[in-house]
């Protein structure tokens, strides 16, 4: 495999796993938001 | 507005991951294996992340200290949570690192065994925390000993891999203090180190409250906990 080809499938999974670390932090962030609304 | 800033941090890291690999150049000099000096864009910011995560820590505990707003004590205890998720994980990839370049995971080099004392000394303080039942007397305690921090810390990560002779690369930690990167990387590791302190406050707001509430839970109502 080409150092090209290599480096752009270490790019797309560190891009998946940075998305999912975001999105969870995003769902976190917006269930807080609710449970700080409760009473 | 806030949902717009989560966005463009996760815009910022994504273009930190595609310039660590297109951006930089192909191959640093001297190593065994060229190009594993990339991880160079992600260990180091997250050894950043940690001391901020350390050194922010005694910030709040002065900050209790002054106000005894016990927000500012959990923002203390966040901060060190979060200094000891991200020292892990700088650990971790320096030790992966290590291995390519080093042969060993672990070499007892000056800096992988300053930060090493580092985590345990934090890695303390949570069990400091653990161990006193009291709120107060817990949150007294816990911020004399995170401001005792401000002294550990600075030595453990800028003294001791300074005085001592480092395997670690001459480019990046010398006895002199400065940075002989080329300017491509620094620029990928200057925007990386940005993209990662964002992201620490990020979590460290979210642990904060999380924190906040748990405690809040606990105690059965307010206490004194709002913002």
């Amino acid at each position: 495999m080409e150092l090209s080809g290599a480096n752009t499938g270490v790019v797309v999974v560190n891009l998946i796993i940075w998305t999912g670390i975001f999105l969870w932090l995003l769902r976190l962030n917006k269930q807080l938001r609710d449970m700080e609304k409760k009473p | 507005m806030k949902t717009l800033l989560a966005w463009l941090l996760w815009l910022w890291i994504a273009l930190v991951i595609w310039a660590a690999f297109f951006y930089a150049p192909g191959a640093a000099e001297n190593f065994q294996v060229p190009t594993s000096y990339r991880i160079l864009f992600f260990h180091v910011p997250m050894a950043w992340a940690s001391f901020a995560g350390f050194i922010g820590s005694a910030v709040w505990s002065v900050l209790y200290l002054r106000s005894r707003n016990p927000r500012h004590d959990l923002a203390a205890a966040a901060a060190i949570q979060l200094g000891l998720l991200f020292g892990v994980l700088a650990t971790v990839t320096g030790a992966v690192w290590a291995r390519i370049e080093w042969g060993l995971y672990w070499n007892w080099d000056p800096r992988q065994t300053s930060l090493l004392v580092s985590l345990l000394f934090y890695g303390a303080y949570l069990a400091l925390r653990g161990a006193v039942d009291d709120p107060e007397k817990r949150a007294r305690l816990a911020a004399a000993y995170a401001i005792l921090g401000l002294v550990v810390t600075p030595f453990l990560y800028w003294i001791v891999p300074r005085i001592t002779f480092s395997l670690h690369p001459e480019p990046v930690v010398n006895a002199e203090g400065k940075s002989q990167m080329s300017s491509d990387i620094s620029r990928v590791l200057l925007a990386s180190s940005v993209g990662f302190t964002a992201l620490f406050f990020w979590m460290h707001n979210l642990q904060t409250r999380l924190l906040v509430l748990a405690e809040r839970k606990s105690a059965g109502g307010d206490q004194g906990y709002g913002a």
